[in-house]
């Protein structure tokens, strides 16, 4: 009974090892562990028929992994700084014989599930088999690798011989030039000694003209790929470098069909304007005043009568106005019926009443 | 007083009137110029009429010169102010047995300037009918003829 430190759970067990090895909290990681490690080696396993070659990526090809069973870490590819067998490091270990002597005892000491003992392990066949399939495969990466140099090398070399002729064919205009400036300044007597000198003082000028043309020359060739649309004459009406009057505040052409309604003033007149202000002010107010939807320009005949409540009505506003019609109508027909002289009904002596009452 | 206040003398006047006033209340005294108390609400309109000017527009018309309108409103005593908003009629109960028009003379100015204040309030709100704002002891009273019927 002494105090055992487990590795996997990173724990120390102070009831002994045997019992820790066995309890459920061991197991379970134990579980999780060889799961993690199986995963791997299954990746690494995928390419032991078909190895996979690549270009050496400084930032992907060095990793490492850890070897539970050695307790070691390992790196994962194998690579000379060109180029990389995939899981070539972790395949080569696992073959080591120490390493199979380990996993044994691992599997033993932790009483791991042995069925999963056998993937962690690769036998000596398959790295035979494995390191054929690299050497094979490496040739034919290699192979790919110099053919695709190859061709990077002629482009660069297209492109060097086409900048060549382009100089070449700048050059030789201008050399004439210069030939032809050097031999009318010289003087006819001192020609024979100073003549030569001059040669080469030309020969150095088109020397230096020629560098200053190399230094243009990266502009015209740009120039070579647009598209030449002409030779913009514009010395009659002047552009922007003489100051003239730019064409958007000229005077249009076109402009002179419609050019009387141009002259009067565009926008809305004085009275829309004043109308628009007091739409704007209306739908300020609360919608629902009273008479809101009241259409002040409305054309009433000249018997129109406003809705009005009057005293002794019975019912809404606007019958009023119809009652008042109908009272109308029947004074009219009493003061008819007054006028041919009939008498007595009721109606009357009250009309006569109403209308004294009234002031 | 009454030089200063617009007048109406037909019933066109008192319809375009009526149509035309968009937004303010309109008030409309019928009386007589000469008869004593019209001259007092005749005073008070007058001069509130200049302060009251963007919530209200005062008219004096004569009930002898539209007889339509003044057998229409049941104009019995002078003067009876009229309330419109929007070509529609305002009702004010003042206490008094009349609601569709003002009997009589105010007391005072402000009472008058209160009375419009709370037409054109609760015309914005939508109601049709307010309650007076005046001290019912300031209220003119009268007695309602019974309209034969």
């Amino acid at each position: 009974m002494g105090a055992y430190f487990c590795p996997i759970c990173n724990q120390t067990a102070f009831c002994g090892k045997k019992k820790h090895i066995f309890g459920k909290n061991h197991q379970s990681r134990l579980r999780v562990v060889l799961l993690k490690f199986t995963e791997k080696v299954k990746e690494a396993r995928r390419t032991l028929k078909k190895p996979q070659v690549e270009k050496f990526d400084c930032t992907q090809h060095k990793q490492k992994f850890w070897c539970y069973c050695c307790a070691v870490e390992v790196e994962r590819d194998v690579t000379d700084d060109n180029m990389t067998v995939m899981h070539g490091g972790l395949l080569e270990h696992m073959a080591t014989r120490e390493h199979k002597n380990n996993t044994f005892k691992f599997w033993w000491d932790n009483k791991a599930d042995p069925k999963f003992r056998d993937r962690v392990l690769i036998t000596e066949e398959e790295t035979e088999r494995f390191k054929a399939e690299v050497a094979k495969v490496l040739e034919s990466f290699v192979e790919k690798e110099d053919e695709y140099i190859k061709q990077q090398a002629d482009v660069i070399r297209a492109q060097e011989k086409h900048r060549q002729e382009v100089f070449q064919s700048l050059l030789e205009p201008n050399e004439e030039q210069e030939l032809s400036n050097g031999t009318s300044s010289s003087h006819p007597s001192v020609e024979a000694s100073v003549s030569s000198q001059f040669q080469s003082q030309i020969s150095d000028q088109q020397k230096g003209s020629g560098l200053d043309r190399m230094i243009d020359a990266p502009w015209t060739l740009e120039g070579q790929n647009l598209t030449f649309i002409g030779y913009q004459d514009s010395s009659s009406s002047g552009n922007v470098h003489t100051g003239a009057v730019p064409p958007w505040l000229q005077d249009d052409p076109l402009e002179g069909t419609s050019g009387a309604a141009t002259q009067t003033e565009i926008g809305p007149s004085l009275q829309d304007f004043l109308k628009q202000k007091e739409q704007e002010k209306l739908r300020k107010l609360p919608p629902n005043r009273v008479g809101a939807n009241f259409d002040h320009s409305s054309h009433t005949d000249a018997n129109w009568l406003p809705s009005f409540g009057r005293v002794w009505n019975s019912g809404r506003r606007w019958q009023s106005r119809h009652q008042f019609r109908q009272e109308e109508g029947q004074k009219n027909k009493q003061k008819r019926k007054r006028e041919h002289g009939t008498n007595g009904s009721k109606k009357t002596k009250t009309t006569e009443h109403h209308s004294s009452s009234d002031i | 007083m009454s030089f200063f206040l617009p007048k109406l003398t037909s019933k066109k006047d008192i319809d375009e009137v009526i149509k035309g006033v968009a937004e303010k209340v309109l008030v409309l005294r019928f009386g007589r110029d000469d008869d004593s108390v019209c001259l007092q609400i005749d005073e008070i309109l007058s001069k509130t009429a200049h302060d009251l000017s963007n919530m209200a527009s005062i008219y004096i018309v004569d009930v002898d010169k539209a007889p339509i309108y003044t057998r229409y409103f049941d104009i019995s005593y002078i003067p009876s102010t009229v309330f419109f908003f929007n070509g529609q009629h305002m009702k004010v109960d003042y206490g008094s047995p009349d609601h569709t028009k003002f009997v009589g003379s105010f007391k005072t100015k402000q009472d008058f300037i209160d009375l419009i204040e709370v037409i054109y309030r609760g015309a914005m709100r939508g109601k049709m009918i307010v309650q007076s704002p005046i001290d019912p002891k300031n209220i003119p009273k009268y007695d309602l003829l019974y309209h034969g019927i």
